[in-house]
Parts: structure tokens; C-alpha cells; sequence
């Protein structure tokens, strides 16, 4: 009697585990509205299998009927009912009252570490040569304006602590070693305020030196970045390569 | 036969039905299922991000930095940095980082500064900065921004000098100025190499373009900045104007009073759950019975 009700929970039961588990030991997990998706699709099949016939039906419905009624019941089966019984409604308050409830956790910021750039600055490329004198130079200048806030090209300054956002990490891959050295010159001249609204430039600790220094000055630090952190900046040749 | 048939199917998708409206509404879901994960709650205080200005028991200490009540508020600490966006910049501030308590009573509100400072000095001073209205504004004194159109700070000055806070507005580098109406306290106690002080407004004002208005409930954003006065040999402070120990933007909010209709809605689901799984039980029991 108790077979196709069991059985039918053991497949629920694998199918949430295979797809919370098992899957994601070789493939990227899956979101959540499809993990959903995929479990109401395995409740409806096995629902309309049990509701074939009568007698399937009764097999699967009598169980669940005589557990909810309560006839016969004695012993340990007995107080399960009861606190399953008592258990339900108090479950449906507290997730009225958990949905409700207002969130007291400050606003999530979706803030893009590397918007586009405005026209002007597409395109541009380091007029200076890559020479050890421009970039002694540049690390010169690197490590009287950069330092105090990038450190030595890890984002660790001493003076970073204070912001939000932090300076970025030049030995990190995911920054300069991602961008063109036109991006680089972009953010460096128009600083934190430059930024787009998806930028949040209203946070951001970067100084706009323009008003402090000269294009070929910061053509030279770009140079001494990316020699110090170890990266080289992606070029439009390579792009062309890559496709 | 058939008519049993179909009363069975009902009760089945009726329960199937109820069974996933409990699990898709129970709290655990949103942890389970979601696509991420919740923030974990004991980071606050190691790594703040925000002021929470709690509802006090009483009226607010707002002229007492010491004051015992102080010592039941929820701290969050935020690490400061030497000003080095714009000139003139430093690059060694005394001030590391400032504990930040805050407590209002529906009316005022008051925010305690405790930072260290080893010397007490005539020119230490300490700021808090507010955006002001809906527009986002630059931390550094509302700094223009080149694509985003910015809007104003507020910003409340103390100094030791003057034992008193100074309620100032600013819309870029240059602008800053004194409001002609004033409505921020403040006092400061150093003891110890610590300085206490306590900042004190009413939630509103009456000047919506140049005061931040506190909303009971709504997020909004704080700076702090603090200047070290002691004096040098060249007869200079160590730190004035813009060489001070700065943050950028952190959140602030005054967390409104319990609310109490939630729990309210929350008890109306369990009653008429409970009463529907009683009809459902004595349906399932009556076509026993038959």
C-alpha cells in the first residue's frame, strides 16, 4: 500500500538533490527558477500518473488520507499527526509574517567597476614608445600621486583603508590586464567624478587629474602600471586575433 | 465510482496546492532557493557599512557624549583615510578609524563620534556629511560630477574651539558655507586620548533644500571627517581645511518603531490556515465515512 507514495517522494527527493547536488559538481549551478521549474514539472507527472485510474489513485491518496484523519492511529504516528496538524498553520503565519516584513539591510548596490568609456577616449592609444626612461618616469610619478591609495600596483596603500569603493588591484587580472590603456587614460583624467551613474562616481576616492597633470604624464604612468603589476594591455590587434 | 474518483482528485490537488503554498511561503525558502546569499549579519560591526539610529527608551543624550545610555547602543566602526582626492592632500592622518552610535526618539536624533587622538587640542574638530534631496551627490563636498548632475551636502562642523557645531552646506569645492539658519548641537568630551562627540538635530527641518532630512525607515548616506589640531612647530595645526582623516559614503538610517500590523497579518494567515486544514481533515474524515 504504501508503495507508490513512497516511491513518488523518493523522486522528488532525487530530483531536488540532483539538481542542488549532484549537478553542480560539473556544470555551473542552476538558478533557482529553473530548479523550481524542473520539481513542478516532476510533481505534475507524477500527479497526473497517480490520477490515471481510480485504483492508482487510492493507492496513492489512502496513506496521505489516513494520516490526515487520523483513523487507527496510536503511538508515535499518532503525535506526528498532531504536530504535523498544529505545525502547518503556525509554518503559513510566520512565512505571511517573514514575507511582509520589511528588509532592514541597507540598499544593495549594483555598481559596474568598468562602464564604458565616452566617445573621446575609444580608440586611443599610448603616443609615447615604451622606453625605460618613460617608464621610470612614470613609476616615479606612479609612486608619488598612485602610491598612497594603490600601493605598489595591489591596491593596498595606505591610504585606502577609508573608501568605498576600494582602490582596484592592478596585479588582480580582472583589472588593468582586461583593458585597453585608452580606459586606463580615461580614468585617470577624468578621475571618480568622470564616471558614468553606473559607475557611482559619487563614491570614489579617484582624483581627476587633469587639472594636476599632463597627457604625456599620464601616458607614462600607464606605461609604469602596467610594468610594475607584471600586465600587458589588451590591444585592438589582439581582439582582431582572438575572433 | 467516478464521483469518488473526482472528490479524490480534488482533495489531492487542494493538498498538493496548500503544500506548496507553505513551502514556497516559509521563511527557510528564501535561503534555500534563492540565487543568493544572505549577507552575513556578525560582519556589522567588523566591517560596517552602515549607522543605524535607534529608537530610544527616553529622550535622546544629545548633550552628553559620556552619558551611560551611550553604552547600550549598537556600535559600527568605520576606518578612515587621509585626504588625497583633491589638493591640498595629507598623507598621514592621526585619526584611523571613528566608532559611530546613533539614537533618535521620533523627534531628535543623535549621533556620537568616539575616535582616538592622543592630544586635546583647540583645533580638533570633527564633521558629519549628509547628502541632501534625491540627487546622488560626491562625497567630497558635492564635487561636480562630469556625467551625473549632482546634488548638495549638508555638513555639521564641530570644533573644540568653539564647543559648538556649525550647520553648513556645500555644492562643489569652493562652496562651502555657512547656513543662515542653524539647527545642529554638539558637544565634545576628550579624555584619555579619546574624543566623545555628539551631534544632535531634529529628525526635519524646515529648510528641505539645505538640511538632510531624516526619514524614519529610509536609507540615506553619511561621510565622516575629522582633523587632528595639534600644533606644529611652524605654528600651523597638524591637520585644517581639507588635510583631515576622511570616509567616503557609508548608509545611515533611524529605524522606524516596531511594526506591529505585520505580526498582525502574520497571525490572520495562521488562523485561517488552521481553520481551512480543519474543514480539509473533517471533509477527508466524512468521505471515510461514506
Amino acid at each position: 500500500m504504501k508503495g507508490p507514495l513512497l516511491k513518488s517522494a523518493l523522486v522528488v527527493i532525487g530530483v531536488i538533490v540532483f539538481l542542488y547536488w549532484v549537478l553542480p559538481l560539473f556544470t555551473a549551478p542552476l538558478p533557482a527558477s529553473l530548479i523550481w521549474l524542473y520539481i513542478a514539472l516532476t510533481v505534475s507527472s507524477i500527479l497526473i500518473f497517480v490520477t490515471m485510474s481510480a485504483s492508482s489513485l487510492e493507492a496513492f491518496m489512502g496513506p496521505i488520507t489516513r494520516f490526515l484523519t487520523g483513523e487507527g492511529q496510536v503511538g508515535i504516528v499518532r503525535t506526528v499527526r498532531i504536530v504535523f496538524l498544529v505545525l502547518v498553520p503556525f509554518l503559513v503565519g510566520w512565512g505571511t509574517y517573514a514575507t511582509l516584513a520589511p528588509s532592514d539591510e541597507p540598499p544593495t548596490e549594483n555598481r559596474t567597476i568598468h562602464p564604458a568609456p565616452p566617445g573621446e577616449f575609444v580608440g586611443l592609444s599610448n603616443p609615447l614608445p615604451n622606453t625605460p626612461e618613460n617608464i621610470t618616469a612614470g613609476q616615479g610619478r606612479y609612486f608619488s600621486l598612485c602610491f598612497p591609495c594603490h600601493g605598489v600596483f595591489d591596491g593596498k596603500g595606505p591610504a585606502a583603508v577609508g573608501f568605498n569603493p576600494p582602490p582596484a588591484d592592478f596585479k588582480d587580472s580582472g583589472t588593468i590586464a582586461q583593458l585597453q590603456e585608452s580606459f586606463l587614460f580615461w580614468r585617470i583624467k577624468t578621475g571618480g567624478v568622470g564616471l558614468p551613474v553606473e559607475g557611482m562616481p559619487w563614491k570614489s576616492a579617484m582624483p581627476r587629474w587633469e587639472f594636476e597633470l599632463s597627457d604625456e604624464e599620464i601616458w607614462k604612468i600607464i606605461m609604469g602600471e602596467y610594468a610594475g603589476s607584471g600586465h600587458k594591455p589588451r590591444t585592438w590587434e589582439e581582439e582582431e586575433e582572438e575572433e | 465510482m467516478v464521483r469518488d474518483m473526482v472528490r479524490r482528485g480534488f482533495l489531492l490537488t487542494v493538498l498538493v496546492v496548500v503544500s506548496a503554498v507553505v513551502w514556497a511561503s516559509a521563511p527557510w525558502s528564501g535561503s534555500v532557493l534563492a540565487d543568493e546569499e544572505e549577507p552575513a549579519q556578525e560582519a556589522r560591526q567588523e566591517e560596517a557599512v552602515a549607522v543605524r539610529l535607534y529608537l530610544a527608551e527616553g529622550t535622546v543624550p544629545a548633550e552628553d557624549p559620556t552619558a551611560a545610555a551611550w553604552a547600550e547602543v549598537p556600535v559600527s566602526e568605520f576606518r578612515l583615510s587621509p585626504q588625497v582626492h583633491w589638493p591640498d592632500r595629507l598623507l598621514d592622518a592621526t585619526v584611523k578609524s571613528v566608532k559611530v552610535r546613533g539614537l533618535h526618539d521620533g523627534e531628535r536624533v543623535a549621533i556620537l563620534l568616539e575616535y582616538q587622538d592622543p592630544t586635546e587640542d583647540a583645533a580638533d574638530a570633527a564633521a558629519l556629511e549628509f547628502m541632501v534631496g534625491d540627487k546622488k551627490a560626491h562625497f567630497a563636498h558635492g564635487q561636480e560630477m562630469l556625467q551625473v548632475e549632482g546634488g548638495p551636502v549638508n555638513i555639521w562642523y564641530w570644533t573644540h574651539a568653539s564647543g559648538k557645531a556649525v550647520d553648513m552646506s556645500a555644492k562643489g569645492f569652493g562652496t562651502l558655507k555657512t547656513q543662515t539658519h542653524q539647527d545642529v548641537a554638539a558637544k565634545g568630551v576628550w579624555q584619555d586620548g579619546t574624543w566623545r562627540v555628539v551631534f544632535s538635530r531634529s529628525l526635519e527641518t524646515s529648510s528641505k533644500e539645505q538640511d538632510v532630512q531624516i526619514l524614519l525607515g529610509e536609507w540615506s548616506n553619511v561621510a565622516f571627517a575629522m582633523w587632528d589640531g595639534k600644533m606644529l612647530e611652524s605654528g600651523e595645526p597638524k591637520e585644517k581645511g581639507s588635510q583631515k582623516a576622511v570616509s567616503s559614503w557609508w548608509s545611515l538610517r533611524a529605524e522606524p518603531p516596531a511594526d506591529y500590523s505585520v505580526v498582525l497579518y502574520g497571525f490572520l494567515g495562521l488562523v485561517i490556515a488552521a481553520l481551512f486544514e480543519l474543514a480539509f481533515v473533517k471533509k477527508l474524515k466524512k468521505g471515510q465515512e461514506a
